[in-house]
């Protein structure tokens, strides 16, 4: 486990040095939080500007989670990091788990700068205890698409992976609602989306009604996906690497 | 023809430094993907302090052999122990340090960083310091490893192989992006780590670097082991040696009735000839009361018998 920490300290660094990683999970959604979030509306029947702040806390979060790691573990299996780590007494899961791990911790200030900016820029009021309660559900939610990363990047070469992640991060912000709250058949779909879920479980805990366990279920059942994917990709590539 | 050199067992009583249990064997070992053999019943025994070489065309299973005795592929058939036991336990004990042309680097860190990395994850590791020294990255310590040259990445490879002080160094086509300074000094310092009682194999296609830093030689074609044995024995291994001389009026009938002969070539009045018995072969022509001058008899380079036991190989296949 000693070494595993190792590892992923060696990656938070490798991380700090990313333009790119900032870019995605940081600027982008600062940045469009910063151009839409003061509209007057609602959705999910919570005032827009909330709204707003929840969906790109989960955008910024997710697609950090999603497309950034996604990328690197597919350009890292190519280059034969991963065979190289291998060789070493590092455990054989500890590049994995190193990656999980990471992921957890980038995953929270992108959670945290936006909520943030929702307090003191957007004029978000919310009782004191929902904060706490919102962040850890967009945390949780978000990171276990570091599971879905894994599968994308151990199963394709780089050049399919942009493709890939591109096309599920569509699919999972656009159809969950990340960026306008859909109705109608699409919305239907949308609702089995775990984009969907946090933002809905966040809008029921600001709203104050309480949460279906349904809700908290299919966020769950979406984290189990996600590791099987992982670990069926992990497992048919083990001896291409 | 190929049992009278493939003596894997018996093998290790003519090399000097080779006692003890074998650290590396191969039992009847193979390889299959799908419906291609690339490794097929390969026997083989490495003795602690022997420096080897695996030489092969490309395809022939080299690669696959060493992925196999590094745990990072599983044999399909026979068994495969390092250091007596599984492979997998030996590479996570720190017991082997490898460098393979597949294994990449982590970017986006320097070299320091890196190397400091991976020595931590050794039980019992070279200072940080020293293996830089000795892989001849300290020029370029700071620098990015995502910004070095072919010759510098593969240092750091080199680094990273040696960094835990480990028993047996594996390296597959070490010096391959390497200009012939650089090679010179990776030799040199590879010495270094065979004088401290590491084992080396390393496979590779420059059969001169397998003839000069090799005190054995295991040849390998389509994953079988055709020869085994020090250079000098490989080089045997082909058979004939080249007699060559010149004659005026040759007589290339009498020539060819010379004992021995293999081959024959006349250019004017050069005759260059491949004898397996050169001796005999000589001694015919000047018993038959010729004076020939020039006289050279010379072995067959390890590259040209190298060639040979591959060539009889495929045409026996």
């Amino acid at each position: 486990m000693r070494n595993t920490l190792a590892l992923a300290k060696a990656e938070v660094v490798r991380l700090s040095r990313n333009k790119r990683y900032f870019l995605f999970t940081l600027a982008v959604p600062v940045m469009l939080y910063l151009l839409f979030g003061k509209q007057k509306a609602t959705a999910e029947g919570v005032d827009f500007k909330v709204f707003y702040m929840l969906s790109m806390a989960t955008m910024g979060a997710f697609s950090g989670a999603l497309s950034g790691n996604a990328q690197r573990i597919s350009q890292e299996k190519k280059e034969g990091w991963i065979r190289q780590l291998r060789l070493t007494p590092l455990p054989a899961n500890a590049y994995v788990t190193s990656k999980i791990l990471v992921s957890m911790a980038t995953t929270v200030p992108s959670v945290l700068i936006v909520l943030i900016l929702g307090r003191f820029y957007g004029g978000v009021h919310l009782p004191a205890w929902q904060w706490p309660v919102l962040a850890v559900t967009i945390w949780f939610g978000s990171t276990i698409f570091a599971a879905l990363a894994i599968a994308i990047g151990y199963r394709y070469a780089p050049d399919q992976v942009q493709a890939v992640s591109m096309f599920l991060y569509f699919g999972f912000s656009v159809l969950g609602g990340l960026w306008y709250p859909f109705s109608g058949f699409l919305g239907k779909i949308g609702e089995g989306l775990p984009t969907y879920q946090v933002t809905k479980i966040c809008a029921d805990v600001v709203e104050g009604v309480s949460v279906p366990m349904g809700l908290v279920a299919g966020l769950v059942i979406w984290m189990f996906i996600f590791i099987g994917l992982a670990t069926a990709a992990v497992r048919s590539t083990a001896e291409n690497l | 023809m190929t049992a009278d050199v493939v003596n894997g067992y018996g093998a290790a009583t003519h090399y000097g430094a080779a006692t003890g249990a074998p650290i590396v064997s191969f039992d009847n070992v193979s390889k299959r993907y799908g419906r291609l053999k690339a490794v097929d019943g390969l026997n083989l025994d490495l003795r602690p302090g022997q420096t080897v070489a695996l030489l092969g065309p490309n395809g022939a299973g080299k690669s696959t052999s060493l992925d196999m005795l590094l745990a990072l592929r599983k044999p399909t058939g026979g068994r495969i122990t390092l250091f007596g036991g599984d492979p997998y336990r030996a590479v996570k004990e720190g017991r082997v340090g490898a460098m393979l042309q597949s294994g990449g680097l982590m970017p986006e860190v320097t070299v320091k960083e890196l190397v400091t990395l991976v020595t931590g994850f050794h039980p019992n590791p070279e200072p940080v310091e020293l293996t830089m020294h000795r892989a001849g990255v300290k020029d370029f310590a700071n620098q990015r490893v995502d910004k070095l040259s072919g010759g510098q990445t593969q240092r750091v490879r080199f680094a990273l192989a040696i960094c835990g002080k480990s028993e047996l160094i594996v390296l597959d086509e070490p010096t391959v992006a390497m200009d012939v300074e650089t090679r010179r000094m990776f030799w040199d310092s590879m010495k270094e780590e065979v004088a401290q009682g590491r084992t080396l194999l390393f496979a590779t296609h420059y059969l001169e670097e397998a003839d000069q830093a090799a005190d054995r030689i295991l040849v390998i074609n389509k994953g079988r082991l055709l020869a085994d044995g020090t250079p000098a024995e490989i080089k045997a291994r082909a058979g004939a040696k080249r007699v060559s001389f010149r004659l005026d009026h040759v007589d290339e009938r009498f020539l060819l009735g010379l004992p021995g002969l293999v081959n024959l070539e006349v250019r004017g009045n050069l005759a260059q000839l491949q004898s397996d018995d050169s001796d005999a072969t000589l001694y015919a022509v000047l018993n038959a009361g010729y004076r020939p001058r020039e006289i050279e008899i010379s072995s067959m380079s390890l590259e040209e018998a190298f060639i040979a036991i591959t060539e009889e190989d495929d045409r026996n296949a």
